[in-house]
């Protein structure tokens, strides 16, 4: 046996979650062409289907675009810092792409490394993540190629499968995402069904073994020389996650805070000294593969990428990860 | 218009009149074209020409990593062009140093495409094809503002709030813009820091009007940053409202005529100065 939910049961329960206070994350229908991960108001505005992802992720609610970490006053020669409180506020995402969810284990590796990051962690734990299963894809998806598939519940509290009709099929992976649906589901003999899922586009042991030796290729202006720097890959990517720390107010008082960042900038890399290890872009364009399919794996065991595809999507010259591994495999062989 | 844009290229690559061409090309499984750069006379066959060629190339004569592969040809449309009109005029481009292969457009299908008046190229060195450039009247070229600015101000400004709510400063405006080319952008200044580089309602305000103020008068309307912009904020306003106030005050339309000054770079008896009290 199953359990279901109908679709007006489940907008129901997001409004009773809004009642309760907490913070409700989906896919919000922006304009034609665009849906986007959004906090919510109401329960009509989530958008359950007629679109292959937002282009957003839903990195936001454990690891916001902008953070206050403390604030500083100034008094004479006395300093006070005030730490920023940590956050508290219960959320939801529902309707999370697998392709989303399954970044939060692996962002789990870098924000609890060398350093435990309280806000991060708080976050996490005050998140639950229920995902819908993908029944179409794009030519832009290549989850398949990096080991995950449109039903993958890595990374999700519950998983919504379509039954067909007006319903879904509701899986827990976690108590959180049981205690979420608790009463809610009907027993059922329908069970849901994910898409396909996209071809497999690149053999991802096979690229990894050849970057072990491609750093020095001198293919990579070629690959990657249309690149414009901008940070559409990095801001849309569920897994991209670094930061720029900055001080913002007067010299009396103010707050540090940290700002998303992108490795494609030229500011990213240059140094004090005016040195720039990194001076062109498609040595940043490398730095942005390397770290993905080979440092990352390296040091933590699993690649920097679930295959969503948003980086092509957002880019405004049709690059991203995907055509570049593409033609790195293509390359070698 | 793919075959000659094709021997044209070849033949400048085949007689070294150019190091390298920058057009448009595709692979099998790309959705839509993407820039190419091509050095090889044998590789012309990479490049496509179709309606969805919508990048404004010009960018790239600015990029230091293309400037590096030699004398460039470069393919524009009519709208690209005007691009490169105001970077000569403003000292950032040589043309002796390029060639210009013009190629005439019937659109791209983009708004900005239905009140277009230089669908055939008039500045290069080549064209290729041949289009027809209609009169657009200023009131149907600014319509899509008007219309916007016929609500009311509380509700401009809650549209603009909404909008610039989402912007994660991923600078995709910026760096598509082919008349963005500060090497230090005033963003990125943080000794001390000019702008909140936070993607905060208020810095978002803040970067939006000042890219806007730095290119008053100059922008040409390609609207690659509304096209570029992932959150998909209609930057195509603001465009429309700076190119209004130059064309309305001072007769001035950017990069439309390649011997007129500047609008922020020449004094005229006839400027307007009622704004001086």
């Amino acid at each position: 046996m199953s359990q279901v939910i109908s679709k007006p049961a489940l907008r129901r329960l997001v409004e009773s979650w809004l009642r309760q206070g907490k913070r409700v994350f989906a896919p919000v229908q922006i304009r034609p062409n665009l849906v986007s991960y959004q906090p919510v108001r109401s329960p009509e505005q989530v958008q359950l289907e007629g679109f292959v992802r937002p282009l957003n992720s839903i990195k936001e609610v454990v690891f916001p675009r902008h953070e206050k970490l403390f604030q500083y006053r100034v008094r004479g020669k006395q300093i006070d810092l005030v730490p920023e409180p940590l956050p508290a506020v219960e959320q939801v995402v529902l309707a999370a792409r697998p392709c989303d969810a399954a970044a939060l284990p692996i962002l789990d590796h870098v924000f609890n490394w060398d350093f435990r990051d309280a806000a991060y962690n708080r976050r996490r734990e005050l998140t639950t993540v229920v995902t819908l299963a993908c029944t179409e894809h794009d030519a832009h998806c290549f989850c398949t190629s990096v080991g995950s598939r449109p039903d993958d519940p890595r990374g999700s509290d519950a998983l919504l499968l379509d039954v067909g009709g007006d319903a879904f099929e509701v899986r827990w992976m976690t108590d959180k995402g049981q205690s979420l649906f608790a009463g809610q589901t009907e027993a059922s003999t329908r069970t849901g069904r994910a898409g396909p899922g996209p071809e497999r586009r690149a053999d991802l042991a096979r690229v990894g073994q050849l970057l072990e030796h491609a750093f020095e290729r001198a293919e990579w202006p070629a690959w990657t020389n249309r690149c414009l720097g901008c940070g559409a890959c990095a801001y849309g990517c569920p897994t991209c996650h670094c930061f720029d720390m900055v001080d913002e107010g007067g010299p009396s008082c103010g707050a540090r805070v940290r700002n998303w960042d992108t490795c494609q900038a030229n500011q990213f890399t240059l140094h004090a000294s005016g040195h720039n290890p990194r001076g062109v872009q498609s040595q940043r364009q490398r730095q942005r593969i390397y770290h993905k399919f080979h440092v990352y794996p390296q040091k933590f065991g699993e690649l920097l990428c679930t295959g969503c595809g948003n980086c092509t999507r957002n880019c405004p010259v049709s690059l991203g990860v995907l055509p570049v591994l593409e033609a790195v495999q293509a390359e070698a062989s | 218009m793919l075959q000659p844009l094709r021997e044209t290229c070849r033949r400048l690559l085949e007689d070294g009149t150019v190091q390298v061409v920058i057009g448009y090309g595709q692979a099998v499984r790309a959705v839509e074209p993407y820039p190419v750069f091509i050095t090889d006379p044998d590789e012309v066959g990479q490049l496509v020409w179709n309606e969805q060629c919508r990048t404004n190339l010009v960018k790239y004569l600015l990029r230091k990593e293309i400037r590096a592969l030699g004398k460039p040809a470069i393919v524009v449309k009519g709208c690209d062009e005007r691009a490169l009109v105001v970077l000569e005029q403003e000292s950032q481009l040589d043309r002796s140093q390029m060639v210009v292969i013009g190629v005439a457009c019937d659109g791209m299908a983009e708004p900005r495409c239905e009140v277009c008046d230089a669908h055939q190229p008039r500045f290069a060195d080549v064209t290729i094809g041949q289009a027809d450039n209609q009169d657009q009247p200023a009131e149907r070229r600014y319509a899509h503002l008007r219309q916007f600015l016929e609500q009311p101000l509380a509700s401009r400004m809650a549209y603009w709030k909404t909008e610039l709510e989402r912007c994660v400063k991923c600078y995709a405006c910026r760096q598509a813009c082919p008349l963005c080319y500060c090497e230090r952008c005033i963003v990125d200044k943080n000794r001390p820091t000019c702008l909140d580089t936070s993607a905060t309602l208020k810095g978002n305000f803040a970067w939006h009007i000042v890219r806007a103020f730095h290119l008053a008068s100059r922008c040409v309307g390609c609207d690659q940053c509304s096209r570029v912009c992932p959150e998909g904020i209609d930057l195509r306003l603001l465009n429309l409202s700076l190119a209004r106030a130059a064309e309305a005050d001072f007769g001035y339309r950017a990069g439309t005529a390649r011997e007129a000054e500047p609008v922020l770079g020449h004094y005229s008896q006839q400027d307007q100065e009622d704004f001086i009290r």
